[in-house]
């Protein structure tokens, strides 16, 4: 790499969000004809930096050069002006158009006389992009219809037609199969050919052995490690991505963990399977037990308690409550067993932000707030007085229960629904990335939840991305990778290092 | 944490404190004339009517005769509220309240029915019909806007089928016609009385019980509502049922009052039902679809209509006004929920 064909830069961004520091002073640059690998565990920082890149997030400091020019991006028009495509991780498609009308949306259509949409033109040149990646589409198919491979094949056809300078790749090969991958791989070399610049973002570590020039890692929202990837082997790039993990372990959560091999098994998951999401899991769930599940971002965490907990339909396996089989895909059922979720979604899943603190929290608890216990009436004084007891016990910051809980912040929106479920009481307890963008005494304060329920024999499910986080809490942690259970950690084993050491060994095929 | 950002503002510019009373004044008179504004509105409206045209419009005849009219509509309207609350469109309830009008009237005049019966079977149509929008629309997921369109075509076809698009009025019973015709209690309708009832079973319903509560929890929030355990589809399979039901009674009513069935009578109540409920979501619960602000809603455009109208305002003027009041509504309605 030579600095004279440079075509972008970012100098000493940063940006942080209420309780994280997502991106910390990053200097990454992009040269044409070069492959960029970015790697980097969940949370390390690299989502933040695409959208920084695609005009998306505005960071908090730093500058930005393309072409040696200092720009400022507001939105992700400008990036595409500057010749910036992306293939973000998320499926971005208008799932009612054709494959053709995705394929060039935002590009501008070709147009014909009268400077109408020329279809016919449409449709010839999607074919050829796709037919350069190898797949053979119709461009009239629906796109919605499409398998998430072909769809996801129709986004990098997208950012192919735009005539990029600079390509930026999140985890593009992401249910692409052993043959689709090569063939992407195929139109990456012939790109770095034509000059382009590009960016890959993937778990998959010998995919940037593979096909990158250079790799940089990122660590807690620091660039770690750059260099050029023949000077990597994949022990080598675990390394850099782990670190040294024990630094931070220490001050997040340390749980005093007493033995739980003599109590009852509470939950038990046998094979249970969600098409195409997750295969064949199973494991076991002690009274008193905090179990983790570890996994890399799309590894099937939140489908798999989703199927556990009812809200999706699972499509073959067993789950029980002390030896009784619940019916699959009821949430009512579910509950009525004695298994609770909170979402990780906060916002969209778990609280009614326009209603109020006391109306959420008695959501699920209203026949225990009854005014006669045998009439379905509403109570309004047992219910503020329920939701002011429940408040004071998680230290939640509001004026009243009457208070919206749009208005809280995230860590008070958290406690809202640890309080909605604390009241309704279960013997097992779901919680899905429940320390997500909270501060470090909203932290504290789920921890302190968790720990309580655990010491009074509850069953507890903790899904963190945070390994750190899963290490200081947990009994026990089973490793997801693709659907699929690939370890069960414990004791002396149950280390971040170890965790993602079963990640990547199992995601690098 | 608010309140002490407010408080270092004020150390930090030097605002006086009687600037906060009048602040806090001024945040007081908004909180009313939010949640009262419609109320309010329809004092000043009477006012106006009142001092405009004191010999006619303010007297007890005027009063009944407002009241009376207003009651069959406030009824498709509280019942209009129901699936609205929980986020469904529905768009058959003017065709529904045509088929149960001319259905109870049909078994009278043409099957020779007790009224009883007829009114029996004009709710159980109700139910069948609300039953397949709920099950197209809460269960195979068909858009409710959609569905009831077409669904409104549906039953307007099968009102033509049962009454063979002809006007019915022999045959029908003096009960029937008492339910719509006759005066009770103070010298008001039955009507009046019968949509009162409607009312405050409605608001026991939605305000007071858990099934009202988990009515507001699915519009407010759906995937929440449903990882809550709370079983959206029923509910809203339920709140299709009650909004035909609350139609065909209107229908029945009205037929009742006028002791006869016209084909397709029920179109023309669509519109006004929409307007009521949205206009009462300005006030009372500011935001929200809300029972009592639907029914005094539906006063109010009586008001208005039965005022203008004394007032020998052209109708072209009245349907303007009428459709700009809804505007503002619907307005005031948008800003609340975003504000």
């Amino acid at each position: 790499m030579t600095t004279t064909n440079l075509v972008l830069e970012l100098r000493s961004v940063s940006k942080s969000y209420p309780g994280v520091k997502a991106v910390q002073n990053v200097d990454i640059a992009l040269a044409s004809s070069e492959v960029v690998g970015l790697v980097g565990k969940n949370g390390a920082g690299k989502s933040t930096l695409i959208k920084i890149m695609a005009g998306l997030v505005r960071p908090d400091s730093g500058q930005f050069f393309s072409v040696g020019a200092n720009v400022e991006l507001t939105n992700s028009d400008e990036a595409s002006a500057l010749g910036l495509a992306f293939v973000h991780q998320e499926l971005s498609l208008v799932a009612s158009m054709t494959v053709a009308e995705n394929v060039f949306l935002g590009a501008g259509y070709p147009r014909g006389p009268l400077r109408l949409v020329d279809w016919a033109a449409l449709r010839r040149q999607s074919d050829a992009a796709l037919e350069r990646l190898g797949v053979s589409i119709n461009p009239k198919a629906i796109t919605g219809g499409l398998s998430t491979a072909q769809q996801r094949m129709v986004m990098i056809a997208r950012a192919l037609v735009q005539d990029a300078r600079i390509l930026v790749l999140d985890e593009p090969t992401a249910a692409l199969t052993a043959q689709e991958t090569d063939h992407l791989f195929a139109v990456i070399e012939s790109l770095r050919k034509d000059g382009v610049a590009i960016l890959y973002v993937s778990h998959r570590l010998d995919e940037i052995l593979d096909i990158t020039d250079r790799t940089v890692v990122m660590r807690d929202g620091r660039v770690v490690d750059t260099r050029p990837t023949s000077e990597h082997d994949s022990a080598s790039l675990v390394e850099c991505i782990t670190g040294e993990a024990s630094a931070v372990e220490s001050d997040t959560v340390h749980m005093r963990k007493e033995s739980v091999a003599s109590h009852d098994v509470v939950l038990s998951v046998a094979n249970l399977s969600r098409h195409g999401v997750i295969h064949d899991v199973s494991f076991e769930v002690r009274a008193g037990e905090i179990l983790g599940i570890a996994g890399l971002v799309g590894a099937g965490r939140t489908e798999l308690v989703e199927a556990i907990f009812g809200v999706a339909q699972a499509t073959s396996g067993t789950v029980s409550v002390h030896g009784t089989q619940i019916k699959l895909g009821s949430t009512k059922a579910a509950m009525n067993a004695g298994i609770v979720l909170l979402p990780e979604d906060r916002k969209r899943q778990g609280n009614i932000i326009e209603m109020d603190i006391a109306k959420n929290i008695s959501m699920p608890n209203l026949p225990k707030l009854r005014a006669w216990s045998r009439l379905p009436f509403l109570s309004p004084s047992r219910e503020t007085s329920a939701a002011r007891s429940q408040m004071t016990l998680l230290k939640v910051k509001a004026g009243s229960p009457s208070v919206l809980v749009s208005q809280l912040s995230g860590g008070n929106q958290q406690k809202v629904l640890l309080g909605k479920w604390l009241l309704h009481g279960a013997e097992v307890f779901i919680f899905d990335e429940p320390t997500q963008g909270i501060d470090v005494q909203g932290r504290q304060d789920v921890y302190d939840v968790i720990g309580r329920l655990a010491s009074e024999g509850k069953a507890v499910i903790f899904i963190s991305s945070d390994f750190a986080e899963l290490v200081g809490a947990c009994h026990r942690a089973v490793v997801l990778v693709d659907g699929i259970v690939r370890g069960e950690l414990e004791g002396e084993q149950l280390t971040e290092r170890g965790i993602l050491e079963r990640c990547y060994q199992y995601a690098a095929g | 944490m608010s309140t002490g950002r407010r408080q270092s503002e004020s150390v930090a510019y030097g605002a006086p404190t009687g600037d906060q009373e009048r602040k806090a004044k001024g945040a007081l008179v908004r909180k009313i004339l939010k949640q009262y504004g419609l109320l309010i509105a329809l004092i000043i409206v009477v006012i106006f009517f009142g001092l405009a045209r004191p010999d006619t419009f303010l007297t007890m005849d005027t009063a009944r005769a407002l009241l009376s009219q207003s009651s069959a509509p406030a009824i498709l309207a509280i019942g209009l509220t129901v699936p609205l609350i929980l986020g469904d469109f529905d768009l058959s309830i003017g065709s529904m309240l045509g088929l149960g009008g001319a259905t109870a009237v049909a078994m009278m005049s043409l099957y020779g029915t007790s009224w009883q019966v007829a009114v029996l079977v004009a709710f159980l149509i109700a139910i069948l019909g609300g039953s397949i929008i709920g099950f197209f629309t809460s269960y195979l997921g068909s858009s409710s806007f959609v569905m009831t369109l077409a669904m409104a075509t549906v039953l307007l076809g099968v009102e033509y089928l049962i009454t063979g698009m002809t006007t019915l009025y022999s045959g029908i019973q003096p009960g029937y016609v008492a339910l719509g015709q006759s005066t009770s209690l103070f010298g008001l309708n039955n009507q009046v009385w019968i949509a009162l009832g409607v009312a405050a079973a409605a608001f026991i319903l939605l305000e007071k019980t858990e099934l009202g509560r988990n009515m507001y929890a699915v519009g407010g929030n759906q995937l929440a509502a449903r990882f809550a355990g709370i079983n959206v589809r029923r509910l809203r399979l339920t709140g299709f049922i009650i909004v035909a039901c609350a139609a065909a009674f209107t229908g029945i009513l009205l037929t009742a009052q006028a002791a006869s069935s016209t084909p397709n009578a029920g179109v023309s109540y669509l519109l006004p039902a929409y307007a009521a409920v949205f206009l009462g979501s300005a006030s009372f619960r500011p935001g929200q679809f809300n029972v009592i602000g639907t029914v005094v809603a539906v006063i109010f455009l009586g008001v208005v209509q039965t005022g203008l109208q004394m007032m020998q305002i052209q109708t072209a003027w009245i349907l303007i006004l009428q459709g700009v009041i809804l505007i503002v509504a619907i307005q005031a309605n948008r800003i609340e929920r975003q504000g």
